[in-house]
């Protein structure tokens, strides 16, 4: 059964010839390397509809950031870009960006098209206050101050900021997604038409990437904005923008209406990462991440480029790139094979997340305890000179008041956003990190005494059972060793009984076991040779060499592309029943901490200010969710079924405020107390304690508890976020 | 799917780990032989550094300066007829006789079945050099005289350069790594040191208890150079212990030396190599200044003394006929403290992976990745 033209081309309303702001012909960008040239966009055509959405996705090195630069005409040097980007003002006569001065690009960029960078925090000079960034900004535009700024105000009360607060302060004292919010308010202070966002929120934790998207939405209606949001991540944009282009090796492979494009993507390409991406709502089994790797820019496939990896690819894919297939104006796809992508590669969105096999791990799991943590705190006193001198004091409760049990053969995820104390608390559980009280033992023995030498362990077969992989591969290797050097250490420390040639042995099996061949090659590479993914497996078999009874993983896939994720992670897996470990896997994103532990029935902790506020079964966690902060963050997780996603945007996010409270200052009571749509007065005076639910969840909330006297408690007074109002009150 | 314990292994911890590692080394046995390693490590440690060192015209002279200096400063003297006064014409030009020396007998240069050139226990036959560089106010031949003060300015630059870096290796790499009291303290001595004035305090230590030693001149000179490396090499040790390989080595259970030698120093290598040469020179200038100055004492051979001479006796800035004699050892000082600079430079590039990468024999492919 081959697709038919007419199912793919879906009647469209009648703006069907779209009003184009940004017009792109051909546009190529090249530098010069001393291997070749490198050609990181290559010819590329497409045409930016007026007041759109545009969502462009794509891996990293895929060109999608270049693309973002040669809108604005701003590739650095030594990079020549060629072609022609034609803009259309509203009024007035189409100009070709390219073309443009240096003094008239320089007046363009705020004016006409402004651009949003990922790395907010160095944007702004850490020694001016905002105001002053704004007021310059206006300035070197010779604009009217007065009523930019008080456009800026507004704005930034759009994005749920104090205006006055924030203009008050220097850059270091806002949060990081406070700053970025700031910094979009700053790009859209002289009105520009079009907003190029190059993911703007992939340092940002999941909830405020949601809540900055919403935000988006709610600017672009109220300001007539043509947004362009280039992002890696599918499920971010899938159900927020009106259309999606697709960019694999450096072109657009296919574009259309988002709903379209997720539910049927017509390019074997969008297929395979539609599979590949790990969402919260896909059933596991469909999950595959893509063969292959991106190609490089210096010498990319001849024909389509995709070929190398495509399941369809045929003799002819390999001689001629395909053209665009357009199915209708506004959707297009360049493959020769689209007829039978359907077929060869089949993905379903999203499952019927009420189906959910009730969670027969049985809790009370028979294995053995490997590492315990009974009632840990981790404070960090941060008195500074200055703060002494003025006899203030702070101190950050990294970690309060944890009880938590791993056991053998688990995988457990600890889920929260960033500051919250995940990592703390991991590094507490393997012995890197002195907690300031209570006990973390191992197999029964208390590890700090053991470190002082008073225990029945020796400290060594401790550190040596617990291990850890960083989450960037690429400060996790030493860069003047090379694989081999690396993957000795280990061996050479723990296994003096193994000869040269046994360790020679040892290693080259296990980079052959992670798809890692030929062995004697990648051995004697240095890292700088290895790709992220690459790097990634031999720190993970580095710390498997060791083998340990438990790793932990923090953040170990999120620095990698989201297509390989799935790969990294069922390697993981894989190797978990090869050596006998488990992992604690730190992760701010629910969607990997999903795949991870539901595939192996492990378990899901949530924390929340240095609190553990949920732990259990991972189904029970991402299908039942009961506290009411694990709710934001499901709520946070954008489902990649286009229905289910709208669905999720209509609704607002369960909280009364955006931003976390200062960690050393944190809240009296329960510590989600000042975001909760659901607290009451008792909640502002006592602690909730982890307590038994129904399910087999954990539960650190006075909801749970029927005969609670929350219940006879005043609610606060309860105004939840509203992301979708037009206007917001002050 | 559950991973849960199906694996088959048992769990008495060790017994898995021998069945793991048997496994493991069952297929695919790689047998290497000690020729093999030691190739290995041949390459790793020497040739591949050597080749890019080579590879690169300024390593190259610099190399070139550096080994000139030593070997000057080592064999030189036993092939060089010590210099004493009267043995030349007195303020002789250098290369007398000029370009007609080379086939007219008398001049610079005899070439000819006669003569023969003896260097120690060398000779060379058919061809004979005289004082090619002149000779000073009394009669002393530079060549020889520059080549006799080379093994004590070497002494002292090798000692100096080695304390004085030493020294700021051990502070600050210490006080980086260890933190806490050690660091303060450590620190604190640094601090110290850094406040007292070089210069003043050195031609005060040298009036009062003047040393002579050529080696201890040379710690003396270069003594105040340490604090101020060593406080930045505490700051890059601060920075590289939070890098995540270093702690996974912690983790590993690594010795704290191994750590400190395998992950810590390579990274520092290029800047301490720098700061050697930086302290060399220091010493070269510090000693020249001083003995040109006539501070230190004149009990060893020294171009400053040269040049003090040549100032002093034979007026060589005035009386420009004798400029010269003050040309040949600022020469020596200037190429010493270029090839210094350029010999650092270059092993900046052999602690660099990614050039060494493309040196190595042993690596297979040389694709950079592009992330
Ligand atoms: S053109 Fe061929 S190789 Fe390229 S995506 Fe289509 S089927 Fe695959
Ligand atoms: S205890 Fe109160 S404030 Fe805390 S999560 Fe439960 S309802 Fe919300």
């Amino acid at each position: 059964m081959t697709r038919t033209e007419t199912e793919l081309e879906i009647t469209h309303d009648d703006r069907s010839s779209h009003d184009v702001i940004l017009e792109v012909r051909d546009v190529d960008v090249t530098f010069d390397m001393e291997r070749g040239t490198s050609r990181v966009l290559d010819g590329v055509r497409f045409d930016v509809h007026r007041d759109e959405m545009l969502g462009i996705v794509g891996e990293s090195g895929s060109g999608k950031s270049m693309f973002a630069s040669a809108l604005l005409n701003a590739v650095v040097d030594p990079g020549q870009t060629s072609g022609e980007i034609i803009y259309h003002p509203p009024d007035g006569e189409p100009v070709d960006v390219l073309s443009l001065s240096e003094s008239q690009l320089e007046r363009f960029r705020w004016e006409e098209i402004s651009m949003v960078f990922q790395g907010a925090m160095s944007s702004f000079n850490p020694t001016m206050k905002i105001r002053e960034h704004f007021e310059e900004t206006i300035r070197a535009h010779g604009e009217d101050i007065e009523e930019r700024m008080e456009h800026g105000w507004q704005l930034l009360a759009d994005l749920y900021l104090d205006p006055e607060r924030v203009f008050d302060s220097y850059p270091h004292e806002l949060s990081g997604g406070m700053k970025q919010r700031t910094l979009i308010a700053l790009s859209l202070i002289l009105e520009p038409k079009v907003l190029v966002m190059d993911e703007p929120t992939a340092a940002l934790d999941l909830l405020m990437q949601r809540s900055i998207m919403s935000l988006l939405g709610n600017l672009q209606e109220e300001y007539d904005l043509t947004i362009v949001f280039i992002t890696h991540d599918l499920p971010l944009v899938a159900g927020l923008a009106d259309r999606l282009a697709v960019m694999y090796a450096f072109e657009f492979v296919e574009y259309g209406p988002s709903e379209q494009v997720i539910r049927d993507a017509a390019h074997p390409y969008t297929r395979a990462l539609l599979k590949s991406v790990p969402s919260v709502d896909a059933s596991l089994e469909d999950m595959h991440p893509i063969e292959g790797e991106s190609p490089d820019p210096v010498d990319a496939p001849s024909g389509c480029s995709y070929h190398p990896r495509c399941p369809l690819a045929t003799v002819e894919c390999t001689q001629a790139d395909p053209d665009y297939h357009e199915f209708s104006e506004e959707r297009g796809a360049a493959c020769f094979h689209w007829e039978q992508s359907g077929d060869e590669i089949e993905y379903a969105l999203g499952v019927d997340p009420d189906e959910f096999p009730e969670s027969t791990a049985a809790f009370e799991s028979e294995e053995e305890t490997v590492v315990s943590l009974d009632d840990v705190d981790v404070h960090f006193e941060q008195t500074g000179l200055i703060d002494e001198l003025f006899g203030k004091e702070s101190v950050v409760r990294a970690v309060n008041d944890v009880s938590i049990e791993l056991r053998e053969n688990e995988v457990v995820a600890l889920v929260g956003e960033s500051g919250c104390g995940k990592t703390t608390l991991g590094k507490t559980v393997i012995g890197l990190q002195e907690p300031t009280a209570g006990s973390v033992s191992y197999r029964g023995q208390d590890v700090w005494e053991a470190k002082a030498g008073s225990g029945d362990y020796e400290f060594d077969d401790i550190r040596r059972a617990l291990q850890i992989v960083h989450q960037d591969p690429g400060s996790s290797l030493n860069s003047s060793r090379t694989v081999r050097a690396s993957l000795s250490a280990p061996l050479k420390r723990w296994r003096p009984d193994l000869g040269p040639s046994d360790r020679e042995t040892v290693i080259y099996n296990l980079l052959k076991r992670v798809g890692m061949k030929p062995p004697e090659d990648y051995a004697a590479r240095f890292p700088h040779q290895l790709s992220g993914g690459e790097k990634q497996r031999v720190v993970l078999v580095r710390a498997l060499l060791m083998s340990p009874d438990l790793i932990l993983a923090d953040e170990a896939v999120s620095a990698l592309d989201v297509s390989l994720r799935v790969e990294m992670m069922d390697l993981m897996l894989d190797l978990q029943e090869m050596f006998d470990t488990s992992y604690l896997f730190i992760s701010h994103d629910f969607s990997n901490a999903r795949y991870l532990t539901e595939k192996s029935d492990g378990r899901i902790g949530i924390m929340y200010l240095g609190n553990l506020v949920e732990i259990g079964p991972a189904q029970e966690i991402i299908h039942d969710p009961k506290h009411p902060y694990t709710k934001v963050l499901r709520w946070a997780t954008p489902p990649l079924d286009p229905d289910e996603a709208k669905e999720a945007n209509a609704t607002d996010p369960p909280i009364r405020e955006i931003d976390i409270p200062d960690p050393t200052d944190p809240p009296s009571g329960c510590p989600f107390q000042t975001r909760c749509p659901d607290a009451r007065e008792v909640c502002t005076r006592e602690v909730p304690e982890l307590q038994d639910t129904e399910g087999a969840a954990r539960v650190a909330c006075f909801r749970e508890d029927d005969d609670h006297e929350y219940w006879a408690s005043e609610p606060v007074e309860s105004d939840t976020v509203s992301l979708k109002t037009e206007s917001k009150a002050d | 799917m559950s991973h849960t314990n199906e694996s088959g292994f048992e769990t008495d911890e060790q017994l898995t780990d021998e069945q793991l590692f048997g496994h493991l080394a069952e297929d695919d046995i790689v047998s290497l032989s000690r020729r093999e390693r030691f190739e290995r490590i041949l390459d790793a440690y020497f040739l591949a550094p050597g080749r890019v060192a080579w590879d690169d015209w300024r390593t190259r002279i610099g190399i070139l300066v550096v080994t000139l200096f030593v070997f000057f400063g080592t064999i030189g003297p036993r092939l060089v007829t010590p210099p004493a006064t009267n043995q030349a014409p007195n303020n002789l030009q250098p290369f007398d006789g000029g370009v007609a020396a080379l086939w007219e007998e008398g001049g610079w240069i005899d070439i000819g079945v006669d003569h023969q050139l003896s260097m120690g226990p060398i000779s060379v036959p058919g061809i004979d050099i005289r004082y090619p560089l002149g000779a000073d106010n009394y009669g002393t031949p530079i060549g020889r005289n520059l080549i006799h003060a080379t093994p004590d300015m070497l002494e002292m630059v090798v000692a100096g350069a080695i304390v004085s870096v030493g020294l700021a290796a051990i502070f600050g790499i210490t006080a980086g790594y260890k933190g806490g009291k050690t660091d303060e303290f450590l620190m604190y001595i640094t601090d110290i040191v850094m406040t007292m004035p070089g210069l003043p305090l050195l031609i005060v230590i040298v009036a009062i208890w003047s040393p002579r030693q050529a080696w201890l001149i040379g710690v003396v000179l270069a003594i105040d150079a340490w604090p101020g490396l060593a406080r930045a090499l505490r700051s890059q040790v601060l920075t590289l212990r939070e890098e995540s390989y270093v702690e996974a080595s912690r983790t590993m259970g690594l010795p704290s030396r191994t750590i400190l030698a395998r992950d810590i120093s390579p990274q520092l290598m290029p800047y301490i190599l720098i700061n050697f040469a930086n302290a060399g020179r220091q010493v070269v200038f510090g000693s020249v200044a001083l003995y040109f100055l006539g501070v230190l004492p004149l009990t060893t051979a020294n171009w400053g003394i040269m040049m003090d001479t040549a100032y002093s006796e034979a007026h060589a800035l005035v009386n420009l006929s004798n400029f010269y004699q003050i040309f040949w050892p600022m020469a020596a000082v200037v190429v010493l403290s270029f090839g210094l600079i350029l010999f650092a430079q270059g092993m900046d590039r052999v602690f660099n992976p990614r050039i060494r990468a493309r040196h190595a024999k042993k690596v297979g492919s040389d694709e950079e990745q592009i992330n």
